[in-house]
Order: structure tokens, then C-alpha cells, then sequence
């Protein structure tokens, strides 16, 4: 694969006036996004950000001040020139309809210039990328559901390994789970590529999981707080952030977790065969935290939870009387974790880990001591092990 | 319509055809209810030949002059917007004259023959060709010249490569239009010694011998068929994507 470039951007007191408006749309803008993580600009609408945001190919141009990718100023350069090293991925995706999707996704390479056989070649590769059909690559894009043919735009963009991406509200207009399904192939692609992107969106949600760093911005282009996700819902700067990011910024908080980042409790485990009187006795120990043995296999797998009617006999049955309920995994994100525990009515569940061997038990309690905590208030999720989903 | 001293003016329909017809024995004519003389037809079918060919080049010659002259109207307009409303309005005011009138008011200034008649008709096609095209990269969707210009196409790759064949549709529509127009108009082109199928339509005696009429007309109708079938193959195959969509 060719991919590997990124370049950091950097706005230095870039402004933006437009002939006839009073205030400037975008304000002395500075911001700096480092190479290859994503940014996410985000803001109520009118905000700028869409603004601010196509500075950076000059489909909008400077005012005042300045756009820098890696060392080179954007002015500096012819604009068709630049833009060829730019992905660009708009809401309406804007896919020629007249082209097939594989003469779409080589429509850069094809401007640069590139040979018949590589522009092909490299068509290809991008479909299989974005997890298409290769015979899609003959359709045209009318024949595509909007799904499909959004990530046909993001393949488009980076067609021709660009140095940065714009992502204008990409996933704006697609339904609520292809929106999903599209963020995480994203979020996938992302860890692979590593590009620099600038990612525009309204949606704050959209903005906490997409974003390694987030703009939050108001009227004309001003940053109220450029931060982590996991800092912009911990320590909001002010009032606007506070209620732009939303009431529920604790529950937020637990999408951008997964259930190994907690200290989990541990299950008093019962084995097949086992005899009672051991296993009451862990029960009985001072520091227990679950007041049920949960009975495993060999392996260590969880099989069940154990009654008062089981412990009655003198060995662990083979068969559980209480069901074992939902059984979570070390990479859930923690969020989903606690919608499984409401759901099922169910206090806590055993954790697993990908060889499905008990690593412990979350449980209600855990995760709403862990929001109360200010120790909570200082860890961070650290961005490269941001859940997917 | 069809004045015998002006038709002799024009020099074109005169003379032969009228002595022609007085001094043969018209074998259906006297018989009354009788529109179509078989016999005449298959007699007299090869003095068509000419017409027709003169016909064709008069509709070829002013679609061809029409058809660059209106697209080249309407790629200006394109750039420079605020051109749109007086173009449009002039290409109207063209449309709206009557042909007759428009033939004798060029008369004057290019003289009488085909030259004449192929100003007037290709003035016509202006309005309906340089509409259409305007209509076409009108609907040309804004997001897809938008990522067109974020992906880096110049605006001269985004309106040869995105919105004239986006736009194609609609272009070959108003051809197919202009042509039909220019078809029949071409047959008052035999006023201003224009020539064409019009010669077999407006002789004197037609007008109570129909069969030259009829077959005339027969002609104008295959022509035009013809022509639409041809454009509507080359839209078909210049716009292979339209036809994907019902797939």
C-alpha cells in the first residue's frame, strides 16, 4: 500500500471577511492539527467551521492571515494544484454521475497525470479498501445505495495518497446505522492511514467519537476549546462549551471507554465437581464483591451463576439454576456495556476476554462510582486505543 | 400564400413547372375526389430528387451554423451571467418573427437564394438550441461541481469534463427540436429562391393537385424522422449512464 503521507495544518490568524458582511465569518483563526490525527471542527451552525475548514484547499480564499501545510503556505500555491493534494469529502458526495465508480475514485490520479494501468490498479485497491465489490467498479454511481457510494467518496479522496483530508459533515446524510457503520470503516481506515484530517460536523457525538482532537466553535470562526474528547467532556472551558457538549457528558464519556480501561470486580468462581464448602467459603471472605459464585469451565469460562439451591449440595453441578445473562467482552465500549446491563435488569455480568475466559465483573455500581470519582477526572483514554465500536 | 409573380420573382419555382403541368394531361386531376394520382407519382417521383438534396443541405448547413453559434452564445453566458437575460431575449425577439417576414426582410441585405434561407434558419435554432444548453448545465448539481473544484479540476476540465456531458441530455433534446422546426420551416425557403422540397409544396397548380403535396410532405416527415432517430442513437451512446439508473 502507498499510503503514508500526512502533513501537519496549521492556521495562523487566518480570516475570512466576506464583501458585505459586517463581522468577519472566520476571525483570526488559530489552531494547529498535528500530523495524521483527525480534528474534528464543530459548532451550531453559521459557526464558521465549514468556512475555516475549506481555507485549507482555498475553496474558500484567505482574507487575512494564514494556512500552512506542513511548512508551505496554501497562498503560495496555484489552487487547482493544491487541491489535488487535498482529499475532499462533502455531505451531498458529489460522485460524477456520469463516470463509473472506478473512473470516480481515479479522477485525481487521472488529473495528475498517473498511467492507465496504475490509476486502475490503484482504483482497484481502494475498493477493496472500502470493503467493495470489484464489480462495483463498473456501475455507475446512481446504482449505489447512499451508503456505498459515500465511502466511494472517501476512496475517491484519497485516491492519490493526499497530504491532508476535508470531511465536510461526510456522514451527514446517510441513515442513523449505515452513519455508524461508515464512522467506524472510517475510524478502521484511519488506523491504517493515518492521515491528517479535518472532519467538520454539527453533531457533537459524531465529534466525540471521530475526533482525536476537537474544535468547539462559535459565531465567527472563534475556538472555544480545542482539547481531547476525553478533556472536552471532563473540563468543558465555559458556559457555551458546557452546554454545547450536552447534559449528559458524563454518559458521553463512557462511549469514549471500553470495559478493560475500569477496574473491574472478581467473581467468586465455582468449577464443576468442586466441593461447596470451598466455594462458600470465598463467599465468606471479607472483601467479596459479588454475592454469587459464578461457575466455570476448565478453561476458565463462565457457565452460569450459582444459587443458594446449588450450594445445598455437597459438589458444584454441572447445570447452573440461574442463567448466566449477558456475558460482556474486555473491548466493549463501555457505554454498550451499561445499555446491556439496563437492558437485561441485571446488576453486573461477567467480562471476558477474546479467548472468552472470565477476566472479571463489571457492574453497575463500578461505573457509576468510576463517574463520581475525580480520580475519573484525570484519566484520559488515550486516543489510539479509542473505541471503534 | 403562394403569389405566382412572387414565386416568379424568386425565379426559382417559375417557368418549367408551371408550363409543365398546363401542358400535360394530368390523368387524376379531373377526376374530383381523387387526392392522390398514383400514376403521377411514379411517373414524376425522380423530380423530387433534387429538392430533397437541397432540402437536407439547407437543414444540415443552418443546424450546423445554429447549433455553434448558440452553444458558443451560451458557454459565454455561462461564465459571464449577467449576459444570460439579454441573449435570451434576443434569440426570442429572432424566434418570434413570422418566416415569411424574417425571408424578406434579409432579402434586402443577402439577396435572393439559399444563402438567405440559411441566416433565417439558423437564427431560428438559436433560441431552442442556446435554451437547452443554458437548461442543462443549469441542472448540472451544484455538490458534483463542487467536489469537481475540491478535487482540483480547473474550471475549463469542469465544464468540458462535468457539466457539458452532464449536460448532454439536455443539449441533444433541444437539437432534436431545432431540427423538426428547421425541417418545416425550410419548405418556405422556395420564396427567396431557397430551393428545397418547398418547390414541390407551393407550385401554382398544387393547390388543386395535392398529389405533390402529399409526397412532399411524405418526405419532410421521413427527413425528420430520420434525423430524430440519429440524434436520439447519439445521446444514447454519448449518455451510457442514463440508462444504467433503470438497472
Amino acid at each position: 500500500m502507498s499510503e503514508g503521507q500526512a502533513s501537519s495544518v496549521r492556521y495562523d490568524e487566518a480570516t475570512k471577511r466576506y464583501r458585505g458582511a459586517s463581522e468577519p465569518a472566520v476571525d483570526h483563526l488559530s489552531l494547529e492539527v498535528p500530523a495524521g490525527e483527525i480534528c474534528v471542527l464543530v459548532g451550531p451552525s453559521g459557526c464558521g467551521k465549514t468556512t475555516a475548514m475549506r481555507m485549507v484547499n482555498r475553496t474558500v480564499e484567505i482574507s487575512e492571515g494564514d494556512v500552512l501545510i506542513g511548512e508551505h503556505s496554501v497562498r503560495d500555491r496555484e489552487p487547482a494544484q493544491l487541491r489535488r493534494e487535498i482529499g475532499y469529502v462533502i455531505q451531498q458526495i458529489g460522485l460524477f454521475p456520469h463516470r463509473t465508480i472506478s473512473e470516480n475514485i481515479g479522477a485525481v490520479p487521472q488529473l495528475l497525470g498517473w498511467e492507465k494501468d496504475r490509476t486502475r490498479a490503484r482504483s482497484a485497491e481502494l475498493l477493496e479498501l472500502i470493503g467493495l465489490d470489484p464489480e462495483l467498479g463498473d456501475r455507475y454511481p446512481t446504482q449505489l445505495s447512499g451508503g456505498q457510494q459515500q465511502r466511494v467518496g472517501v476512496a475517491r479522496a484519497l485516491a492519490a495518497d493526499p497530504l491532508v483530508m476535508l470531511m465536510d459533515e461526510p456522514f451527514g446524510a446517510i441513515d442513523p446505522i449505515n452513519r455508524e457503520r461508515l464512522q467506524n470503516e472510517f475510524l478502521r481506515l484511519q488506523a491504517e492511514i493515518q492521515k491528517t484530517v479535518l472532519f467538520v460536523t454539527h453533531d457533537i457525538d459524531e465529534a466525540i467519537k471521530m475526533g482525536d482532537r476537537i474544535a468547539v466553535m462559535r459565531e465567527g470562526g472563534r475556538v472555544e476549546q480545542y482539547a481531547t474528547p476525553a478533556e472536552l467532556l471532563m473540563a468543558p472551558a465555559n458556559e457555551f462549551v458546557e452546554d454545547f457538549v450536552g447534559a449528559d457528558r458524563a454518559l458521553k464519556r463512557l462511549a469514549l471507554m471500553r470495559v478493560s480501561d475500569i477496574d473491574l470486580w472478581e467473581a467468586p468462581l465455582a468449577f464443576v465437581g468442586q466441593a461447596t464448602n470451598e466455594v462458600r467459603a470465598k463467599l465468606e471472605a471479607p472483601d467479596v464483591e459479588v454475592p454469587y459464585p459464578l461457575l466455570v469451565d476448565d478453561e476458565r469460562r463462565p457457565l452460569g451463576w450459582l444459587s443458594e439451591r446449588d450450594l445445598a449440595a455437597d459438589v458444584v453441578p454441572g447445570q447452573p439454576d440461574s442463567p448466566l445473562g449477558p456475558v460482556l467482552e474486555l473491548d466493549d465500549v463501555m457505554r454498550d456495556a451499561l445499555a446491556d446491563l439496563l437492558q437485561h435488569e441485571t446488576q453486573y455480568a461477567p467480562v471476558v476476554d477474546h479467548r472468552r475466559r472470565i477476566a472479571g465483573v463489571l457492574s453497575v455500581e463500578i461505573i457509576s462510582e468510576f463517574l463520581a470519582s475525580p480520580e475519573a477526572k484525570s484519566e484520559e483514554t488515550p486516543a489510539a486505543e479509542r473505541p471503534h465500536g | 400564400m403562394a403569389n405566382p409573380l412572387l414565386l416568379a420573382a424568386a425565379g426559382e419555382v417559375g417557368g418549367d413547372f408551371f408550363k409543365e403541368r398546363t401542358s400535360d394531361t394530368l390523368p387524376c386531376q379531373a377526376q374530383a375526389g381523387h387526392p392522390f394520382c398514383w400514376e403521377w407519382a411514379t411517373e414524376n417521383i425522380d423530380r423530387f430528387g433534387k429538392p430533397t438534396v437541397q432540402h437536407l443541405e439547407l437543414v444540415v448547413v443552418s443546424l450546423l451554423i445554429g447549433f455553434a453559434i448558440a452553444f458558443a452564445l451560451s458557454l459565454l453566458a455561462h461564465r459571464r451571467r449577467w449576459l444570460q437575460p439579454p441573449l435570451l431575449g434576443a434569440t426570442g425577439v429572432l424566434y418570434t418573427i413570422p418566416s415569411i417576414a424574417f425571408f424578406f426582410l434579409l432579402l434586402p441585405i443577402t439577396g435572393i437564394g439559399k444563402d438567405t434561407a440559411i441566416i433565417a434558419l439558423a437564427a431560428y435554432t438559436l433560441q431552442i438550441i442556446y435554451r437547452n444548453t443554458m437548461l442543462g448545465l443549469a441542472n448540472v448539481p451544484g455538490s458534483v461541481k463542487d467536489a469537481a473544484r475540491g478535487m482540483g479540476l480547473t474550471d475549463r476540465q469542469i465544464l468540458w469534463r462535468v457539466e457539458l456531458p452532464l449536460a448532454t441530455p439536455e443539449i441533444i433534446a433541444g437539437l432534436r427540436i431545432a431540427v423538426v422546426s428547421t425541417i418545416a420551416i425550410a419548405t418556405l425557403a422556395v420564396f427567396i429562391g431557397g430551393g428545397g422540397l418547398g418547390t414541390q409544396i407551393y407550385g401554382g397548380g398544387n393547390l388543386t393537385f395535392p398529389t405533390s403535396i402529399f409526397i412532399a410532405l411524405a418526405i419532410v416527415l421521413l427527413m425528420a424522422l430520420a434525423f430524430d432517430v440519429v440524434l436520439l442513437t447519439v445521446q444514447r451512446l454519448t449518455t451510457p449512464w442514463r440508462k444504467a439508473r433503470a438497472t
